[in-house]
């Protein structure tokens, strides 16, 4: 999968799970600038994307996640 | 850069000097002018009376002696220097002022407070700072409090700290009541309700040496000065063995060789609750009492001593 | 020797001259030394505690980097968390753990009559062993390299500014600059003076103030009415705000001094306008280390039970919160309670931001002023638990609340003004610097004569109405 196909799939889950239809996502968005963003709400993200990738994330590569752009990077390399 | 630094800090330190300075003037000059309040009966037991007969202790001091009692009996002028709550270590500072301006004839310390060591004894030395910088005999006993008074000492705010409220309130309060005519007796018309208390286990605690040896100077100076002391242990409402204190007193009253009277455990106080303001203190009926009773004792001791 | 006491003003500055006279390649050494000096200052035993924990987590952390194997690198990080986590459960929990087990035995009339051990807690083992957990576990993570150097090690473990009471911090941030070439910087001492007087005006002025009210009332639970029992739990978070976030002033602002930047430990926390909020704000260095070693592994296993993994995984983390605070199930009920209110935030955020969305809620200031208040008063109610010595009195100040009419207990009225004018300073300048942040400007204006009146009025208002006599940090037996 291509970068702009992963990160238009993750904007899909962003928009419905932040309840914001115009957030559009950068490579170097991170929770801040996001509202309803934090360590709450991280966790259901997490899951939502593994259901719509169909991957498993590792507690290392949480850690990992600096920003939105990490986040595709470690998503392309489980597919 | 280290100069910017230490420049920077000195033009700091500089206005807190010159701020420091003159709030703290400000301060201490509004403090000396009370003329009601604990401010003011402190500067007047150290710096003013010349009353013949000096009470010295803390809150038994303040509710037991009647002035008139002991100037009818003995003829003589009578202030009390005592204050709740300002143990030995306070008493020997006003009694060290007091000698250094004239003799008294006859000097009363009354007993009651614990000799353990304890932070709250040391934190009250914190009134006696107002008197550091006039009365240079106090000076070692202020700085009891912490091995830095001195350097605090410096600021002359640093006496005056929390007292701001305290110092501007009464100096604008108009109707002033001038204390000394109380001559520091503060009379109490309560009356004791429940049944005396009987404690029968005897439990010791570790000296504070400092309290010790200022209850020592206090009698040792008292008696070089050439003035008359009695050590007395006013009533309690209590049934007791033996109290720690009672043996401290008795223990150094003893090597001084000057009378210690023991009221602790009087029965014709501690059957009768009614002369009680409360466990530890006489009210106004038992210290009429008391103060006849002491004040015959006295004149007993001095007319067997001569003239 | 604590940051309050006289003799630190002295000890500190003598620390600056001589680090910094140190040559650059040795002044950890010189670091070292004082840390370890201030810390036998208080109890020397202690320090054994300290170089224990600093010892075992450099050898198992080198011993992680020795090994290629992963099973072998977790038992090494698991051996050693479980080492240095053990004199911090025998000194803190010992006690209650021992009497709770008495209380068994004695059930079963198995008692047999021992010693009783009087324990005196190290100061700040529950910090220095935290940031050494972290520190292992970021070796484990691959986030950080082990450390070869046991000197710099054991500063990271030790340093003075840190050790009593936090800010917590990671060996990521802490460990680098240990090793950086520090030179003297202008602005970072600036920066640091301005921290630690701000920290001790906190700390002096209003926390050692309010706390003879808060003292008076709560010492005497069972002698005040309502009225004062509810005064005094409205200001004691107060109280602990200025005490801890006071104190981590003077500890940030000592560590920028000598050089270096700890992360900031509170942000204005009474500004929160939710409990999530609030907890981003208050005590942020501990909340940050649960989160990313217990909160994030935990809701992580969870994540399949969605929300409800969510809400384990916050009542696990705020249980430990609780138990870190004290050995006691007050608590416990503390810190239980910040996970159910955290819980309920989650459960109920996304119906909540449609709800503020749809009335445009957010920007209007009688919504905003509503979430502060409420959150200030369900911190407050919680803040209960934790001063409050033990459950039965923390239902005994909630029941004398609202059963005991009565006047406000005063004592001594001077306390109250000096305190309540204290705060307000300092809440204003919070205001000041949430909403405001380039208005009246003083510690930060342009003109020197400005900044200079202000440091020396906080300077003068420490002398004239700070607490001098013994005022203990609360968080100090920790």
């Amino acid at each position: 999968m291509e970068r702009a196909e992963v990160l238009s799939k993750l904007t899909v889950i962003f928009r419905k799970l932040f309840s914001n239809d115009s957030l559009a996502l950068t490579n170097e968005l991170t929770a801040k600038d996001v509202g309803g963003w934090d360590s709450l709400s991280h966790m259901l993200l997490i899951t939502e994307i593994e259901s719509a990738f169909l991957i498993k994330f590792k507690l290392k590569d949480l850690n990992r996640m600096k920003n939105v752009g990490d986040m595709v990077d470690i998503i392309i390399s489980k597919l | 850069m280290i100069k910017k630094i230490v420049f920077n800090i000195a033009v700091v330190f500089l206005a807190v000097f010159v701020l420091d300075f003159v709030i703290g003037g400000t301060l201490r000059n509004f403090y000396f002018r009370e003329t009601s309040g604990s401010f003011f009966r402190g500067t007047y037991s150290m710096e003013i009376t010349k009353a013949d007969i000096l009470v010295f202790g803390a809150s038994t001091a303040v509710s037991n002696y009647v002035p008139e009692v002991f100037e009818n009996s003995l003829g003589v002028t009578f202030y009390n220097t005592g204050q709740n709550g300002l143990g030995i270590f306070f008493q020997l500072a006003t009694l060290k002022s007091v000698l250094k301006r004239y003799t008294p004839k006859l000097i009363i310390l009354s007993c009651g407070e614990s000799f353990s060591k304890d932070k709250e004894s040391y934190d009250k030395l914190a009134y006696l700072l107002p008197y550091y910088s006039k009365h240079k005999e106090i000076r070692k006993i202020v700085e009891l409090k912490s091995p830095f008074e001195r350097i605090k000492l410096i600021s002359e705010i640093y006496p005056f700290n929390s007292q701001i409220f305290t110092i501007l309130v009464r100096s604008i309060e108009i109707a002033k009541i001038n204390d000394s005519s109380k001559k520091g007796y503060d009379a109490s018309y309560k009356r004791w309700a429940h049944k005396i208390d009987t404690v029968n286990t005897y439990t010791t605690y570790a000296e504070d040496q400092n309290k010790v040896m200022a209850l020592r100077e206090f009698i040792t100076q008292a008696k070089e000065s050439g003035a008359n002391i009695f050590v007395v242990y006013p009533p309690v409402f209590q049934k007791f063995n033996m109290r720690q204190e009672i043996e401290i007193y008795n223990r150094i009253c003893l090597i001084e060789k000057v009378p210690f009277w023991d009221f602790s455990r009087d029965t014709s106080f501690s059957n009768n609750k009614s002369l009680f303001a409360d466990v530890d203190h006489l009210n106004h009926n038992g210290a009429m009492l008391f103060s006849g009773l002491v004040a015959a004792k006295i004149k007993q001791a001095i007319n067997k001593d001569g003239p | 020797m604590t940051f309050t006491s006289f003799n630190f003003l002295i000890f500190f500055p003598l620390i600056v001259i001589l680090c910094y006279s140190t040559p650059v390649k040795y002044r950890y050494v010189t670091l070292l030394t004082a840390s370890y000096f201030f810390y036998i200052n208080i109890k020397p035993i202690f320090a054994l505690i300290t170089a224990g924990v600093t010892l075992s987590t450099y050898l198992f952390t080198r011993l992680m980097g020795k090994t290629n194997s992963w099973p072998w690198k977790k038992r090494f990080m698991v051996i050693n968390i479980v080492l240095i986590l053990l004199p911090l459960f025998f000194f803190k929990y010992f006690r209650n753990i021992n009497a709770g087990i008495f209380v068994l035995l004695e059930l079963f009339h198995l008692k047999c009559p021992l010693p009783e051990i009087k324990l005196f807690l190290p100061i700040g083992i529950s910090f220095y062993t935290f940031m050494a957990i972290g520190y292992t576990v970021d070796v484990y993570n691959e986030e950080i390299e082990p450390e070869k150097n046991l000197g710099i090690l054991a500063l990271f473990v030790s340093f003075f500014p840190l050790i009593l009471s936090g800010p917590i911090e990671r060996a990521k941030n802490m460990l680098p600059q240990f090793k950086a070439q520090i030179n003297l910087d202008y602005n970072m001492v600036a920066q640091g003076l301005k921290f630690m007087l701000w920290g001790y005006f906190m700390k002096l002025v209003v926390a050692d103030r309010l706390g003879i009210y808060v003292d008076a009332i709560y010492g005497n639970i069972y002698q005040h009415n309502g009225t004062s029992l509810l005064f005094a739990s409205f200001l004691y978070p107060f109280q602990e705000y200025a005490d801890f976030g006071g104190y981590s002033l003077i500890a940030i602002g000592t560590a920028r001094i000598l050089g270096f930047n700890v992360m900031q430990n509170f942000k204005r926390p009474f500004l929160a306008t939710s409990m999530s909020e609030f907890w981003r704000r208050w005590h942020i260095s501990l909340i940050s280390w649960l989160t990313d070693y217990v909160y994030t592994p935990l809701s992580f296993s969870f994540r399949k039970y969605k929300v409800w993994g969510i809400v384990i995984a916050l009542m696990i983390t705020f249980f430990i919160s609780g138990i870190w605070h004290g050995a006691t199930l007050a608590f416990v009920v503390w810190g239980l309670m910040q996970g159910l209110f955290l819980s309920i935030e989650a459960l109920t955020n996304k119906e909540k931001s449609i709800f503020e969305k749809k009335h445009n809620l957010s920007k209007k200031s009688w919504y905003v002023s509503m979430g502060v208040c409420f959150t200030f008063i369900l911190f407050a109610a919680s803040e209960v638990f934790a001063r409050a010595t033990s459950i039965n009195d923390a239902f005994t100040v909630y029941r004398r609340i609202f059963t005991v009419p009565g006047t406000l207990f005063i004592g001594r009225l001077s306390i109250l003004i000096y305190g309540v004018f204290g705060l307000s300073i300092l809440l204003l300048k919070d205001l000041r610097d949430e909403f405001a942040p380039s208005w009246f400007l003083l510690f930060e204006n342009k003109h020197k004569f400005v900044r200079v009146i202000a440091y020396s009025s906080i300077i003068i208002l420490v002398l004239l109405i700070g607490v001098f006599d013994g005022g203990q940090f609360i968080y100090y037996q920790f």
